[in-house]
């Protein structure tokens, strides 16, 4: 019995059935909701929404209160990046997606660095990045933001790639892949892990923790950027505020997955399934006609519910 | 009248351990009581149970005559009973009044706190010592202006403004020099003439013996004996101390041969307590630090490994200068570091036991791949071979018991091949059975040539598994015990500051 209780408190097992369960009322809302190619576009959105959730997922499990609220921003950011370096052109993706990357990675550094070597806590330091970065983005622009995303990388987001998917889900796949990788089977994931549930331990075994920790925001920067190219592709052009309704739902995602805020517990394969259930959440929701600040309220609720169930547990215990 | 404060049959344990059985302790009023005892004696237990910090399991406490539950800190301040703090506890930004009364504002109207009376009252206690007060002393001076003595005085003043009956003075001595322990005994000395009673521990027997009316001596966790302190000697004390002492099964490996190369050499070491320490430790030893608790063997340990670096001085391992500014360079240099507050400094918790043990190896070893079919197999050989019992490497570390956990953080530093392992009182909280296994695991890494370096809060530990001990006093060494001359006599008078 107990035992049962065990797994059905399983957070990645109420992720799933709780993906079920939006299918479900969504078909019984609005029939064909559930068809294949309403999925594929589902799991489209869900794969943005994942990717920046991966950056997220990092530095919540390094622990020390980990949070990245600038990555709203540096999407923002890393999409009007994409759009001047392309403007277009087929031929710039690569560049864009590097120069996108490398700008959210950057940022992601001072981030790391603001938070080990100055110590200022991840929430103050983040929200003044995206701060800096938003008023940035209006200056730089003049608030008309030029550039837009070339033909071919629309394509690879919105059409049909191969077996009548489309290429964004090829990459999030790899993404999950290496995430898994790194977190399991190298001495940088364990040492994630490590740093996460008990710094003092992880530096008293020698592990570099501040270095790590500047890493992990780093990581969550970069991968806010590419998430700005995935954007400006998904859209076509950027708007200066794009990547703005991100910042809540990438938390929620980690947090559905059953990654602990308090670091040092949880996997991206939760975060995968927060995603996707968080994107059907939104895709019911807006079935029902729910406008979107109603809907910003349901997805504040549900962090606070989910911390409320999750929170007893927070605090690990040896 | 009754006597100040009348303890009897005070038992209290923790977990399968028992930290008092049958402590007994009498204070007579205006009487300056002495409380004695070898480490792990249960002294600490019993004054923090009468401060209200620890809930006794059993037993009586009277105060002035009045039985008292003594539930919790502030029920204790009520009955009349207050503790001393070594530890600097004063604000600096405040003011000496401030300070005195933080928490217990006087109240003028409206709630808003009285300054006026604030700092009246604070002059007036500050008078009572108008001897020892010296210059620019007042009760608006901010602490932060003070001299080390005056601040010392200050930490008495918030003490007697709980207008208590009864002080605990625990190791209030410590860190003072000569002329200021001199301030602070004339202080006790007119605490006794207002009938204000004390209990006093103190690591320095000639100290006990120049202030100290009565005198209580405890071993493992009972009141063993209680003396007028003209009637009796230095001698019966640390006799009473020490009893009747049985010990473990003595080492299984013998003692460095004198030819041994020296692997560690600390050259006059300072930080924190430490007042300049040598001392050289040979391969395959296992060197005890011996003394009462808090005399800079912890502080020594931390320098070494890096996580508290030294202020001066150095040290060399295998001849060669090495100064770790962090653990990952005494780690590299091939320092290991057991400590016995494992959730606090080795527990990874919610993570894997397999996670747990490997850490320190894989950055010993720069890992960057994990292999998990070698790893798993390294460290179900090394478990099994440390008689570890446990479900599965997959099994979270707060799965295992306190001793199975602590073979896990051993073998954590088994696998990093270190050539010096520091053990901070490692076998805290461990049952006897688990503390037998990790003692044969120490012994046979300093067989294979390790150096161990051990502090332990129990003595009999130091006694059963060392071959050498250091015991500290006050920041320094004061005796170096071996062969025939290390024993729990030899010890304990050594750690009281008495000559052997």
């Amino acid at each position: 019995m107990d035992r049962l209780i065990q797994i059905l408190k399983d957070p990645l097992l109420i992720a799933a059935l709780a993906i079920l369960v939006l299918l479900g009322a969504g078909e019984l809302l609005s029939p064909g909701f559930a068809r294949g190619d309403q999925i594929v576009r589902l799991l489209t959105v869900a794969a943005i929404l994942g990717i920046v959730a991966a950056g997220q997922n990092l530095v919540v499990l390094g622990g020390r209160e980990g949070i990245d609220l600038s990555v709203g921003a540096v999407i923002s950011l890393g999409a009007v990046i994409a759009g001047n370096v392309m403007s277009g052109n087929d031929a710039a993706i690569l560049p864009a997606v590097a120069a996108a990357a490398g700008a959210g990675f950057l940022v992601g550094i001072v981030n790391g660095l603001g938070v080990t070597v100055v110590r200022i806590p991840p929430l103050v330091m983040t929200l003044g990045m995206m701060g800096v970065l938003q008023g940035a983005l209006v200056v730089l622009s003049r608030g008309v933001p030029s550039g837009n995303a070339a033909p071919a990388l629309m394509a690879f987001v919105n059409q049909p790639f191969v077996l009548g998917i489309p290429g964004i889900l090829f990459v999030w796949a790899a993404i999950a892949v290496l995430m898994a990788f790194v977190l399991r089977r190298t001495a940088f994931g364990w040492s994630i892990y490590a740093i996460g549930s008990n710094e003092r331990a992880a530096v008293l075994t020698g592990l570099a923790a501040g270095r790590i920790r500047t890493i992990l925001y780093g990581l969550s920067g970069l991968f806010a950027g590419v998430t700005g190219v995935c954007v400006i592709g998904y859209t076509g052009n950027s708007f200066i505020s794009v990547g703005d309704q991100y910042v809540l739902p990438s938390v929620i995602a980690v947090v559905i997955g059953g990654t602990s805020l308090a670091g040092g517990s949880g996997s991206y394969t939760g975060t995968i399934l927060g995603a996707i259930a968080l994107v059907l959440l939104q895709s019911v929701l807006t079935t029902l006609q729910m406008e979107f600040w109603s809907r910003q309220v349901i997805f504040g609720a549900t962090l606070l519910v989910l911390m409320l169930l999750y929170g007893r547990q927070a605090r690990l215990r040896v | 009248m009754p006597p100040a404060l009348e303890a009897s049959g005070v038992t209290k344990r923790f977990g399968a351990v028992v930290a008092l059985n049958d402590a007994r302790l009498t204070v007579g009023r205006g009487e300056v009581h002495a409380l004695l005892g070898a480490n792990g004696c249960g002294k600490s237990t019993l004054c923090k149970i009468i401060a209200g910090t620890v809930a006794r399991d059993d037993g009586e406490i009277r105060v002035a005559g009045e039985a008292r539950a003594l539930a919790s800190p502030r029920a204790a301040e009520a009955a009349g009973i207050a503790l001393y703090y070594q530890e600097l506890s004063l604000v600096p930004q405040l003011t000496v009044a401030e300070n005195v009364f933080l928490g217990h504002e006087p109240r003028g109207f409206g709630g808003f706190v009285d300054e006026t009376t604030l700092n009246d009252r604070t002059d007036l206690l500050i008078g009572r010592f108008a001897g020892v007060a010296g210059e620019g002393f007042t009760a608006r001076t901010r602490v932060s202006d003070l001299s080390p003595d005056q601040r010392q005085i200050t930490e008495i003043l918030k003490v007697l403004a709980r207008k208590p009956r009864l002080i605990i003075f625990d190791e209030a001595t410590a860190a003072l020099d000569r002329r200021q322990v001199d301030v602070f005994f004339s202080i006790m000395k007119d605490l006794r003439a207002e009938g204000i009673s004390s209990i006093f521990i103190s690591h320095r027997l000639d100290e006990v013996f120049r202030v100290a009316d009565r005198i209580t001596v405890m071993r493992n966790g009972a009141t063993v004996a209680d003396f007028a302190t003209a009637e009796t000697t230095p001698e019966a004390i640390v006799r009473e101390m020490v009893g009747d002492v049985r010990l473990g099964p003595k080492g299984g490996t013998a003692a460095p041969a004198e030819a041994a190369e020296i692997r560690l050499s600390v050259e006059g070491v300072t930080g924190g307590r430490l007042q300049g320490v040598s001392f050289a430790a040979r391969r395959g030893e296992i060197l005890g630090l011996g003394g009462l608790q808090g005399q800079g063997q912890k502080r020594l340990l931390a320098g070494l490994f890096g996580a508290d670096p030294f202020t001066g001085g150095r040290v060399l391992l295998d001849g060669e200068p090495v100064a770790p500014r962090r653990p990952a360079d005494a780690i590299a240099a091939g320092f290991g570091l057991v400590s016995g507050d494992r959730a606090r400094d080795a527990a990874f918790p919610g993570r894997s036991i397999l996670e747990n043990a490997a850490m320190a190896s894989l950055v010993r070893d720069k890992a960057r791949l994990i292999l998990l079919g070698p790893l798993r197999s390294r460290f179900s050989r090394t478990l099994s071979g440390l008689k570890t019992r446990y479900a599965g490497l997959n099994a979270p570390i707060g799965s295992l018991s306190g001793g199975n956990q602590q073979k896990i953080f051993i073998a954590r530093w088994l696998a990093a091949r270190p050539s010096v392992l520091l053990l901070d009182d490692p076998t805290k909280g461990i049952d006897l059975g688990a503390k037998a296994d990790f003692f044969a695991i120490v012994r046979a890494l300093a067989g294979t040539g390790a150096t161990i370096l051990i502090y332990s809060s129990e003595d009999a530990d130091l006694l059963s598994l060392c071959h050498r001990v250091l015991v500290f006093n006050g920041g320094r060494i004061t005796a170096d015990l071996t062969g025939s001359t290390l024993d729990a006599m030899a010890l304990t008078r050594a750690a009281y500051g008495e000559a052997a």
